[in-house]
């Protein structure tokens, strides 16, 4: 179980941060003769694999036909301005969106680890604190935890993100989200790690150590976190999708990142309204790969449940 | 019992108290007030004017405590974005969403839990295809499944995209608007309701596996019941006990994915009313909505303590889980 | 557990599903035209019938003296009538209630003759006290009436006298270019409900939304039903409406007219496609054409093209220069050369095929070919080059002095603004993009802002900005009714609005030049006029124009008696001659 959800997550971040080698275009390349050209089928040309270049049929209609007397190798071979390759179609700019699509689990992707780390960091300090100590400060920690875990998450963020200017920076929005990410995600991660601490400190490794005087820091650094590695594992692989979600949600509904910036969720504001989902449906890439991660994600938890009966 | 049910409710009306005041307060030291849009077509004496009628010349915490006492009596202030009281306004937008969040969940529950029941007592094909449904169903979020029920519609026509009613409806009869209302509902209903049946399925699937093993459902096989009747009226009580605090969470995931939902498919509740407040910086229409949001889920947590107080002995104790 | 062949299992059904799901969506084509009930369009005229339309946004007052949003303007335009209206299919001036007049030989009186048997919705007979009354009101400095600053001539109010019950005399201060079109401006206001609240002081807070439907007394050919907040106006036929058809039918055909508020545009976009609206309130979006083609070849709707727009999107930089005084840009921010920068490095076809879908024309200054009167083909335009941007970049002393790929100046501050833009107006966020795209090959960097509407038009009366690309309304196509905008003392000069006195020598000589356009009754030396004050204005670009788009109405097949008109509203403005077809 933790090697697969490591495998898991480490390809995530190895997505996101190959993501400029891998795709074929620029985020930001506009090819303005193909608005919404749909995605091209490739197909092998003796062993090189080759689509027909679109040809604008009408723009008013964003109408398209492929040209069977031609062929163009794909971008990765060979890159060609005049017949650029949309494999996965193209966006409302001539965008290609795959190459959006990569670019954007960059974004999306690197703003939920960090997110992610933050959250799981603070948790576990929290909920060891809440553990090793008890009493009235156990109470108060996970008292607030409580209150947060009722809260319904995207109002609060909604009304967080809504107090701050509209404008901001890419890099600020990315700090902003972040540190609201951190503070909705906290919760989960305390709970069950102040369990775990709860129990462990009565063991009779943690009475021996503190006996010999070790510090309360070091106990809970050298013999209490470690105990938690499995569930703040899982957590971990919890939270990573949920905030995907969460930043494509943000950035839907136009509180996220500014168009500007390509991400899951920018991309969806863009693709998400009636006209657009009936006509030019490859635009919801970003959704089917949310889905995709959230997917993996449950098999992964799944599978960890397995394991534990 | 008494105490815990008095924590409980004091929780839940802190809870009330600290989200409408929040969003008030955040909403208030913004920035960028409805006023200063309205200021755009009047002269600055003018607006002065309508800031003194509209209270906002006033320092902060006295506006807030005649918000706050105002509040307790269930009397919001004045839309400025409607220009009219708040209250109505946010009831009949409750109302929709409280219709879609109920009709999702009775959906849920009449989708998940039967199949359940089946794939937690049965071996074979069937079971797998119910749990990989389920395993799928479980990772369409709202955002991703309304946009694919849109698709869907746009794709096929079998309901309507959008909205709750259709327009040029003003003067339907009861029963037409019903109707009409009852086909805009599958689409959001269903968004909502998806990944809630999965969650539901599994957990009921597990549930009544552990409680088919126990030795009184055993016992009542050895008597001569049988199987179905057996499950059903001796293994599936048993295991409800964790599924009633499935719907303590399921709750505040319902506002949550209702939200987007409605944003998604125009449905006129709670959810859009807030972002179109929020969008116009109306504040009143904002802590408004926050309040009543925070009331519903204080209600809905509430009733998902209670009925857990009553299935497990030991919260009703006070004993920690 | 058996899990090593459940999991093959679900990894197969998944697949299976997948390929399902492909075949179908390669299989699945949007619906057919269907066998169903052919609706044949007619002409004749039906009495009797509703007509649906939608409205975008909610009310705020049906106060036309202190709102000029959409909804109070519909209102207005439903309810209201007028003593004279200029027809905004042909631009020309009819009578209304009043029948006729006559122009004194100085141009400076019109005395009005009064149709006979006109009464306000009540029933009370409406005469010259009304009118004498709607001067008044509109002229209270108490009520602070937007209305009044299009019925003064040269900041002074006109003088009206009554001398019968049927007859109203007009004296001018001076003379009007535009004429008795003027009066299209003038709302009327009934003596008998007003007056009090007149002398009050409380006329402005009259005629809110909240208000009984009963207490209006209107001379339209509608009556206010019901406003129900969030979903719909309802307006009924006025029984009392003056006004007939030539074969002496009582106007309007209509008996009943809804407005549906639908503020979301893809939203409204799909209940026209389900025939739940007959028409939208403004023109389609060109990104809906597509969609809305196939319902036009089954014979449900029509798609009217109306030409080319009479309102482009403009863009413009602040340049009251006491912005810009601490700024580090302030030495070529406000230069023309750095408009002219941008108007060449802007690929204006690029322009029109990404915004609007290659349905528009490249423009150079606020008049396009679709205001015909007073459209001049002759001023300068700025062709695409990007090097000519360059050069002209340079010689502001803008080149690029390190490695990135924007300009910086001998100081070393970046070419760099901001722009604010209406947020979900989609000709407009685009238009942004474009822009930036476009600016980003001549190495300056633009920073778009989108904002609620409200917002950005609150910045630009404060004058907070750095520039604004948006969309204003014209009211009128003649110059001289929108002398707001030429004028450097406007409330609408909006690159630095309500100047004491000319800030420059071009500004002076638009003002020098727009006193014939708005006094002179000569029409040729009007036009001649402003053929001048189009050529200074392209010479210094104030404002910036780049595609005027081609403008569709969409209307229901079951609407007759239409007459676009390129103006808002562009079918409602004639909605008393509009049918439509009754379901059999």
């Amino acid at each position: 179980m933790i090697r697969t959800t490591t495998l898991f997550l480490a390809a995530l971040t190895l997505i996101a941060v190959i993501a400029p080698w891998l795709a074929p275009y620029e985020a930001g390349d506009a090819f303005r003769d193909f608005l919404h050209a749909p995605p091209m089928r490739p197909h092998l040309d003796g062993l090189t694999p080759v689509v027909n270049p679109l040809v604008l049929a009408d723009r008013l209609e964003q109408r398209f036909e492929p040209d069977r007397s031609r062929t163009v190798r794909l971008p990765w071979i060979e890159r060609d301005r005049a017949t650029p390759v949309f494999l996965l179609g193209a966006d409302d700019f001539g965008r290609d969106v795959l190459s959006r699509l990569l670019y954007g689990a960059r974004t999306s992707i690197g703003l939920s680890l960090v997110a992610t780390l933050g959250a799981v960091v603070i948790g576990a300090l929290a909920g060891a604190w809440a553990g090793y100590r008890g009493g009235w400060v156990e109470d108060a920690i996970m008292r607030t935890a409580d209150f947060v875990l009722v809260l319904p998450v995207i109002y609060v963020v909604l009304v967080l993100r809504a107090v701050l200017p509209l404008v901001l920076a890419p890099s600020t929005v990315f700090v902003m989200v972040t540190l609201i990410f951190i503070a909705v995600g906290w919760p989960f991660v305390a709970k069950g790690v102040r369990a775990i601490v709860a129990v462990e400190r009565g063991r009779e490794y943690v009475q021996a150590a503190q006996s010999l005087g070790a510090s309360p820091l070091r106990i809970l650094a050298v013999h209490l976190l470690p105990a938690c590695g499995g569930h703040l594992l899982v957590q971990a692989t919890l939270l990573l999708p949920a905030f995907i979600l969460a930043e494509a949600t943000l950035s839907f509904i136009g509180l996220g990142f500014p168009d500007l910036v390509p991400s899951w969720g920018t991309m969806l504001a863009a693709a998400g309204n009636y006209n657009s989902i009936a006509r030019f449906p490859w635009t919801l890439a970003p959704a089917i790969a949310i889905f995709a991660i959230v997917l993996l994600t449950n098999l992964l938890a799944a599978r960890h449940t397995q394991n534990r009966h | 019992m008494g105490r815990y049910l008095l924590t409980r409710l004091v929780f839940a009306l802190l809870l009330v108290f600290i989200v409408s005041s929040a969003a008030w307060l955040l909403t208030r030291v913004v920035p960028g007030t409805f006023v200063d849009q309205e200021c755009v077509t009047l002269s600055p004496k003018e607006c002065d004017d309508l800031r003194k009628r509209l209270g906002l010349d006033r320092p902060l915490w006295a506006e807030y405590l005649s918000w706050l006492s105002h509040a307790v009596r269930f009397d919001f202030g004045e839309s400025l974005l409607y220009s009219r009281p708040v209250g109505p306004l946010i009831v009949e937008r409750a109302a929709n969403t409280a219709m879609l969040a109920t009709i999702a969940l009775v959906a849920a529950t009449l989708i998940g839990i039967p199949l359940g029941i089946y794939s937690g007592t049965r071996a074979g094909i069937g079971r797998a295809i119910v749990r990989t449904l389920s395993v799928i169903a479980v990772s369409v979020p709202p955002l991703i499944g309304s946009l694919a029920l849109v698709f869907l519609a746009s794709r096929t026509g079998w309901f309507p995209v959008g909205g709750m009613s259709s327009a040029g409806g003003a003067e339907m009869t009861w029963a037409a608007w019903l109707a009409d209302v009852a086909r805009h509902l599958p689409l959001p209903a269903l968004a909502l309701a998806i990944p809630m049946a999965a969650t539901l399925e599994r957990l009921q699937s597990e549930a009544i596996a552990a409680s088919s093993r126990e030795p009184f459902v055993a016992a009542s096989r050895a008597r001569g019941v049988a199987r179905a009747r057996s499950i059903l009226s001796h293994a599936w009580p048993v295991s409800l006990r964790p599924i009633l605090g499935l719907y303590g969470v399921m709750i505040g995931t319902l506002f949550s994915g209702s939200f987007i939902v409605e944003v998604v498919t125009s449905w006129p509740g709670l959810g859009r009313l807030m972002w179109d407040a929020l969008k116009a910086r109306d504040l009143f229409l904002v802590a408004g909505c926050a309040a009543t949001g925070a009331l519903f889920l204080a209600a809905g947590t509430l009733i998902a303590d209670l009925l857990l107080a009553y299935t497990d002995p030991r919260v009703r104790s006070g004993e920690r889980a | 557990m058996n899990r090593q062949p459940r999991a093959l299992l679900s990894v197969l059904l998944i697949g299976v599903i997948a390929f399902v799901a492909w075949r179908w969506w390669s299989g699945a084509r949007p619906d057919s035209p269907d066998g169903g009930t052919e609706i044949v369009f007619s002409e004749t005229s039906t009495r009797g019938g509703t007509l649906t339309s939608s409205l975008r946004s909610e009310p705020r007052t049906f106060n036309r003296l202190v709102a000029r949003d959409v909804p109070t303007e519909l209102f207005s335009t439903f309810t209201g009538s007028k003593l004279v209206r200029v027809n905004r299919a042909t631009q020309e001036v009819e009578p209304s209630i009043a029948e006729s007049w006559t122009v004194s030989s100085d141009n400076k009186t019109w005395t009005l003759k009064l149709r006979d048997g006109v009464t306000w919705s009540d029933g009370t007979p409406f005469t010259s006290a009304d009118v004498l009354f709607s001067f008044q009101a509109i002229y209270d400095p108490k009520v602070e009436s937007l209305v009044a600053s299009s019925l003064m001539i040269g900041g002074k109010p006109m003088t009206v006298t009554a001398p019968d019950a049927r007859t109203v005399v007009i004296t001018l201060p001076a003379t009007a270019g535009p004429g008795i079109a003027l009066l299209d401006n003038l709302q009327l206001f009934a003596k008998h409900k007003y007056e009090g609240a007149l002398k009050k002081g409380t006329l402005a807070r009259e005629m809110g939304v909240a208000a009984p439907p009963s207490e209006f007394a209107t001379l339209g050919p509608f009556v206010l039903k019901s406003y129900t907040p969030g979903q719909r106006i309802i307006f009924d036929r006025n029984p009392r409406y003056w006004k007939k058809d030539a074969a002496g039918i009582q106007l309007p055909y209509l008996d009943q007219v809804i407005l549906e508020i639908v503020p979301d545009q893809n939203a409204e976009v799909v209940r026209l496609q389900a025939g739940q609206i007959d028409t939208l309130q403004q023109h389609i979006r060109l990104e809906d054409i597509a969609t809305l083609r196939p319902l036009e070849q089954q014979g449900k709707l029509r798609l009217i093209e109306l030409g080319v727009s009479t309102d482009p999107d403009a863009f413009f930089f602040n340049l009251r220069s006491t912005y810009w005084e601490k700024d580090r840009r302030r030495d070529w921010i406000t230069r023309k050369e750095f408009r002219r920068a941008i108007s060449h490095a802007v690929d204006r076809e690029a322009f029109a095929n990404t915004v609007f879908l290659g349905a528009g024309v490249p423009i150079w200054g606020p008049v396009t070919t679709g205001n015909q009167k007073w459209f001049s083909p002759n001023i300068q335009r700025y062709d695409h080059s990007v090097e000519r941007a360059r050069e002209l970049l340079a010689e502001l002393g803008l080149t690029n002095r390190d490695s990135d790929e924007w300009l910086e100046d001998a100081k070393g501050t970046e070419a760099r603004f901001t722009v604010l833009v209406f947020r979900g107006n989609s000709s407009l966020e685009r238009g942004a993009t474009v822009l930036r795209d476009e600016l980003k090959k001549a190495g300056v960097a633009v920073d778009i802002v989108p904002l609620e509407q409200g917002l950005v038009i609150d910045r630009m009366l404060k004058g907070d900005f750095e520039s604004i690309f948006m969309a204003f309304t014209a009211t009128s196509l003649d110059p001289g009714l929108n002398a707001d905008f030429w004028l450097s003392s406007g409330s609408a000069h909006v690159w630095n609005m309500r100047q004491p006195k000319p800030a420059t020598d071009w500004e002076k000589q638009i003002d020098d030049l727009m006193v014939t356009v708005i006094g002179n009754v000569d029409q040729t030396e009007r036009y001649k006029a402003f053929l001048e004050i189009q050529k200074i204005f392209a010479d210094n670009l104030p404002v910036l124009y780049f595609v005027a788009p081609r403008l569709y109405m969409g209307v229901s097949t079951r609407v007759g008696g239409v007459t676009p008109s390129i103006l808002r509203p562009q079918l409602l403005w004639n909605v008393e001659r509009m049918t439509v077809q009754q379901a059999r």
